[in-house]
């Protein structure tokens, strides 16, 4: 009879409940849109970290993330990564950290000596350049720059620079190299820092021979990885092997900060929605002052009372709930198959913080049960004041107005 | 010897104590046996529905104790008085107090829900009620769509629905016209004569006064008169 009662004191004043359910419906709905274009963010990020910059798992001389001396390089790994199932591709890189020098200045960069065919299906090199192209050989003194360091450098295809580093046996080396090519990625700040030439020719520099300094391995799922990085570390004891989340701690940062922002999002949508629900319930407890006192005072208890009023507050709340979460999901669903451009909000800014401007949304049904508890929780609170303030209505009062 | 069911003892409800002290009821002492047809008379103000409300447990005096069944319920808690009030005592109020939301006979069976009687039990029990209240047509009609006599029937059986020992009616005639006044004071006295159900009722109504077996007079929250048979001209004057 509570919930009877319950359900047909919502539809006393049709015109009020509609209101708060569609606001409930509207909030429920600018909440998981906000939560699904975080996640949507976040799994962007998380892929154009692997698929373009880190790969799934790396393997290094424990000594060389220290200090990055040419001299820790790797042992022979291929014989043992092609019988590895899970692998579909590696890029053996020489890495050294150097100057480099034109007419108008100089910049520190980290050079990369790399092998194009190897390169490209790692971290998708040939798809960034923007300008020019890539290595014409193997062997050529050729570079390819980050558009940003070249904007800053003035450098452009055909740009003659000079990289001066250390090589494996402490001797200072210089060498002059004409740009090829320019590359845009999704990452400004590693642009500004990363500049690529062929593994041959830096190794040639370097005197490190065939040998290289980091193998990057792409694998065919993310679900692998644990399996592989085990199987790595038992074949490998003696170097440091590592998966995306432990080469960019701070990726794995942003997106375990970026989940508890949604939360606190969501529950500063509901703190406001919340506010609407109770002064709905308050108007409706005060309207019925005294059929609450005449209630009390045939013998209905406090609890019963209490639990009419929270009946009514649930009810209130959770009814928009369904058709806002479904909104919700169809309007993520577009936008997750076609994308929404966010590059009017500026490219550049998005880029210095290594987000694409394209976001796919993706619905956060993980997150369903989290905001169902939220919202019954916000009904909850809502139906306190009133609740209270209902209970402490004395019958012989109420009844007199 | 009849039960006695109502007995209060130098009870009296003071408003304003400290500055000026109005007595809405003062001194008064009640006795009344089961079975009794009793009519609340006097003026305005002369604190009939005070009285009313103490009896019944919404309200509390400020001196003296109300036994009911031999309960003082001055000494109960709040929760002990809700609990009280619906198992022994059945409330009909002037203006009806019907929940809009429940048809009239959700309305009678609510009280047996609270009681925590089966499912079976209630329907035979509203059924009955309903036949005796002469409403078995408009059982299923929501307090809206019943006319103000109607709904006072209604009211009457939510009342007895608890089977409660006597029943407090607070001017229950107020708020009707003649006929149904009329036919809430046959049924009433058909109760009260055929089921021994007491009733206590406070009333201005002449109608109502002149049906009664028993009359007590209040005046500035004093009984001055307590008689068995009030002839209808003094009772006039009263008023």
């Amino acid at each position: 009879m509570i919930l009877t009662m319950a359900w047909r004191n919502i539809w006393r004043n049709r015109t009020r409940s509609i209101v708060i359910m569609l606001s409930v419906a509207i909030g429920m709905l600018a909440g998981t849109v906000v939560l699904a274009l975080y996640k949507g963010m976040m799994q962007g990020r998380v892929r154009t970290v692997i698929d373009t910059e880190t790969a799934h798992l790396q393997l290094h001389h424990p000594a060389f993330s220290k200090d990055y001396h040419p001299s820790f390089v790797l042992p022979e790994t291929d014989r043992f990564l092609s019988t590895l199932p899970g692998i579909i591709h590696v890029s053996h890189r020489s890495i050294v950290q150097g100057m480099l020098v034109t007419p108008t200045g100089s910049a520190g960069v980290e050079i990369y000596g790399i092998i194009p065919e190897q390169e490209n299906p790692v971290s998708a090199l040939d798809r960034k350049i923007t300008a020019g192209k890539s290595f014409s050989s193997g062997n050529s003194h050729e570079i390819i720059v980050g558009k940003k360091l070249a904007g800053k450098m003035k450098l452009k295809t055909g740009s003659k620079l000079v990289l001066t580093f250390t090589d494996s046996s402490n001797y200072l080396v210089s060498a002059a190299f004409r740009v090829c090519g320019l590359y845009q990625s999704a990452n400004a700040p590693r642009d500004e820092l990363m500049v690529y030439t062929p593994k041959a020719v830096l190794n040639e520099l370097l005197l490190t021979g065939n040998s290289c300094h980091e193998t990057a391995i792409l694998l065919q799922h993310d679900e692998r990885l644990d399996s592989v990085q085990t199987a790595l570390k038992k074949a490998f004891p003696s170097l440091l092997v590592e998966n995306w989340k432990e080469i960019t701690p701070e990726t794995e940062l942003m997106v375990k900060t970026v989940d508890e922002y949604s939360y606190i999002i969501m529950a500063i949508i509901l703190f406001a929605l919340a506010f609407g629900v109770l002064n709905t319930m308050l108007m409706s407890v005060l309207e019925r002052t005294r059929e609450i006192g005449m209630m009390m005072a045939l013998g209905t208890s406090g609890t019963r009372i209490f639990l009419l009023i929270l009946a009514e507050t649930l009810i209130l709340t959770i009814a928009g709930t369904p058709a806002g979460l479904a909104a919700a999901y169809f309007i993520t669903g577009y936008f997750g198959k076609y994308g929404l451009d966010l590059s009017g909000m500026g490219e550049d800014m998005m880029a210095s913080f290594g987000y694409s401007t394209m976001i796919y949304p993706s619905f956060p049904g993980e997150k369903l049960s989290g905001i169902v508890i939220m919202i019954a929780a916000t009904a909850v609170l809502s139906a306190l004041l009133p609740a209270l303030k209902a209970l402490r209505m004395q019958p012989v009062d109420s009844l007199r107005r | 010897m009849k039960r006695t069911v109502i007995d209060t003892h130098n009870i009296s409800k003071v408003y304003n104590p400290e500055t000026i002290p109005v007595y809405a009821v003062n001194d008064v002492h009640l006795h009344l046996t089961e079975g009794e047809f009793t009519a609340l008379v006097g003026p305005s103000g002369s604190g009939k529905t005070t009285l009313l409300n103490m009896i019944g447990g919404l309200d509390r005096p400020d001196t003296g104790r109300i036994l009911i069944n031999g309960v003082d319920i001055t000494r109960l808690s709040k929760g002990e008085l809700i609990d009280f009030r619906l198992h022994n005592i059945g409330f009909v109020f002037q203006s009806f107090n019907l929940i809009p939301v429940l048809t009239a006979r959700e309305n009678a069976e609510f009280i047996l829900l609270l009681q925590g009687i089966r499912k079976k039990e209630r329907e035979e029990r509203i059924k009955q009620l309903f036949r005796e209240i002469g409403l078995e047509e408009k059982m299923n009609e929501r307090p809206a769509r019943l006319s103000g006599g109607q709904q006072q029937r209604v009211a009457v059986a939510r009342a007895l629905a608890s089977k409660p020992d006597f029943i407090l009616a607070d001017e229950p005639t107020a708020n009707l016209d003649s006929v149904s006044a009329s036919h809430l004071l046959d049924l009433m006295a058909t109760l009260n004569r055929e089921e021994k159900m007491t009733f206590l009722f406070s009333t201005h109504d002449q109608r109502v006064i002149e049906r009664a077996r028993r009359v007590i007079t209040l005046v500035d929250g004093r009984i001055v008169s307590d008689t068995d048979a009030v002839p209808t001209d003094e009772v006039h004057q009263v008023i």
